[in-house]
């Protein structure tokens, strides 16, 4: 099972959709999903409205991420969080390091 | 035709009963007097009479109302027999009550042909008599079933007591029944859910589908699913239950305990607007999908729309009958008109955008149902309260050995076990998380005794997780047992984690960088919980969560 993605915005915005759970078992998944960027993408968006609970693998992972892309990928964003998963994200200050709406 | 004869003189009644037999009327009755004219009538149900006016006791006068009262609603022809032939005299006879009058003497021809004109109006009367009658019955069998459905649609269609208040509503019914639907429901984790839908047509027909639509909402919003699932079942359910050229337009909405997070599903209603306090109009959730009930399960499309607004703003949302309104002109009123009272007038009550839509309308019929609501951001966190949460104190222990932990992770069906208990829905999140960074630090840390530093470096953070998989497939002796109380009285749930490894000193665990893929674990579940606290030497921990 791979993660849903999609190009937009003439493909320069990938965006990666989450599962209702984002957790370590999500590791390899989600470093395939990002992997995939074709080159031309500047920005990846990570569009949790599906995600019901999030660990702190999974903030790890995002913080991975936004390391390992940094030189190709100028924004990062999380967007459609729903009020559970925005509170661990606040509590973790990951609102200082990625734009979220 | 029966006849009943009214006279006193036996001479006249016998002529009369002789030439009404040679007519073709043989059955005919006689009475003497007025009073036995009206005992005779009600025995033998006379279809027409004949009557004289000048008797002994009672007149003729007298006698003709009193038959035509015990007649009801059938026409009983009344003929007077006289042989007055002053202009009052007959006046007053058809004043009365009669209907005819033939003087004496009588000729035949004409005396016959009046019997026969009056025989088929009452004929007529009878029958129409008998339609009412029916029409009567079949009514009232529709009035039946009506108050029957309307009651049960009164008990399913019912705004939730406690959401009730948060909204400014009007709902107006083209007919009795609703074709649209304003339903609102509490979510179990704070905040509330509401569904506004429009189904095609209005009356009877379309209200049937409100019904399955109402339920299937309350018992989803009480398990607190996400906006996306609840649109796709109901969208199943109504696939499967409408006619092809019926469906619901509808828009299903969540606001977040703050009262100021927005998700929206909008499937052909029209725009919801969020209005500030100054009037401008900051959101439009425009309509992005097609009405419920048409679009096959693979193609339905879930995907929400979110706004975060301020308190005081004002989510305004209506239903085409109030856009499409139509005067008697035919000009319809159309949304930038309502949005236009909103911008100009921002604190405008639901009450007078309908005062002035019905002055609008004017005269011209509401052909169509109309609904109007309105909600203001407010903390909505007194809704959590609400919630009703079990009284039962329970326990749930699961111990986990080896050839489970290498197979799956137990989490997602812990917090499913727990969470089937009423009200825990509400920390459903929070557990999910607690629980699974419990789990994580014992199996890596306790059994499979990673170290954390080796997540320092992006790659090595990968590498971790390679070296988990090894060491988990190589697993040979290990045990986790969880297990999860809850205390009714305290409303608390503890966690307890133990695992069989050799702990760890958690007074030196400290927090990280904010820029360290790990080590937030711990620090994430203190301000998740009431309380976290090690034991056995970092072999136990015990977490608490206020519900």
């Amino acid at each position: 099972m791979s993660l849903d993605t999609c190009l937009v915005n003439g493909n320069k915005d990938l965006i990666i959709f989450m599962e209702e759970r984002f957790d370590f078992d999500k590791v390899q998944e989600f470093r395939d999903a990002y992997l995939s960027a074709p080159d031309e993408v500047n920005t990846i968006t990570v569009d949790l409205s599906n995600t019901e609970y999030m660990d702190s693998s999974a903030l790890g992972m995002l913080l991975n991420m936004q390391k390992t892309m940094v030189d190709k990928i100028s924004t990062f964003k999380i967007i459609n969080c729903r009020p559970q998963v925005a509170k661990i994200l606040k509590i973790s200050r990951f609102d200082k390091k990625f734009e979220m709406n | 035709m029966r006849i009943l004869i009214v006279d006193d003189e036996s001479l006249n009644r016998f002529m009369l009963l002789h030439m009404l037999e040679e007519a073709g009327y043989p059955d005919c009755f006689e009475a003497e007097t007025g009073r036995e004219a009206l005992q005779l009538a009600k025995k033998i149900r006379p279809d027409l009479v004949l009557l004289d006016v000048v008797m002994p006791d009672m007149d003729g006068y007298e006698v003709a109302p009193l038959l035509k009262k015990m007649a009801g609603d059938i026409y009983l022809p009344v003929i007077f027999i006289t042989a007055m032939d002053d202009q009052a005299a007959l006046t007053r006879c058809l004043e009365v009550g009669g209907d005819d009058f033939a003087t004496k003497p009588f000729d035949r021809n004409i005396l016959t042909a009046k019997i026969r004109a009056h025989a088929r109006t009452r004929l007529l009367s009878i029958r129409t008599n008998k339609q009412n009658r029916e029409l009567n019955y079949f009514r009232k069998g529709v009035e039946r079933e009506h108050a029957i459905v309307e009651h049960i649609f009164a008990n399913a269609l019912t705004l939730n007591p406690g959401t009730k208040r948060f909204f400014d509503y009007r709902l107006a019914p083209a007919s009795t029944f609703n074709g649209d639907v304003f339903l609102s429901e509490p979510s179990p984790s704070g905040g509330l859910y509401f569904l506004m839908g429009d189904f095609t047509g209005h009356g009877l027909a379309s209200a049937v589908g409100a019904l399955p639509v109402a339920r299937a909402f309350q018992a989803m919003s009480r398990k607190g699913l996400s906006v996306s699932e609840i649109s796709q079942t109901l969208n199943e359910i109504l696939l499967s239950l409408l006619p092809e050229d019926m469906f619901f337009a509808a828009v299903v909405v969540e606001i977040s305990v703050s009262g100021q997070q927005f998700s929206v599903w909008n499937g052909g209603m029209p725009d919801l607007a969020v209005v500030t306090p100054e009037g401008r109009i900051s959101k439009r959730f425009i309509s992005l999908h097609m009405a419920l009930g048409i679009l096959e399960v693979d193609d339905f499309e879930e995907n929400i729309e979110y706004f975060n607004a301020r308190l005081g703003d004002r989510l305004i949302g209506y239903s085409d009958g109030v856009i499409e309104l139509t005067n008697a002109e035919e000009q319809m009123l159309g949304d930038e008109a309502i949005l236009s009272w909103l911008t100009s007038d921002p604190a405008i009550t639901v009450e007078e955008i309908s005062h002035r839509t019905e002055k609008f309308r004017g005269k011209a019929e509401q052909l169509d149902d109309i609904t109007l609501i309105s909600y203001t951001c407010q903390d909505l966190s007194e809704l959590k309260s609400q919630i009703e949460i079990t009284q039962l104190p329970f326990t749930i222990t699961v111990e986990l050995k080896v050839e489970q932990l290498i197979k799956f992770t137990p989490i997602y069906d812990i917090v499913v076990m727990v969470c089937s208990q009423l009200g825990m829905q509400r920390v459903r999140s929070d557990l999910s998380t607690v629980i699974s960074e419990l789990f994580m630090n014992s199996l890596d840390h306790g059994i499979l005794k990673l170290d954390s530093n080796i997540k320092k470096s992006t790659e090595g953070f990968f590498e971790y997780f390679k070296i988990r998989n090894q060491r988990l497939q190589k697993l040979k002796q290990g045990e986790i047992t969880i297990s999860i109380g809850y205390e009714p009285q305290a409303t608390l749930l503890s966690i307890k984690l133990s695992d069989s490894g050799d702990g760890f000193d958690y007074q030196r665990v400290q927090s990280n960088q904010e820029s360290d893929t790990y080590g937030r674990g711990i620090s994430l579940i203190k301000t998740l919980c009431q309380s976290v606290q090690y034991f056995d030497e970092g072999r136990s921990v015990l977490a608490k969560i206020k519900v």
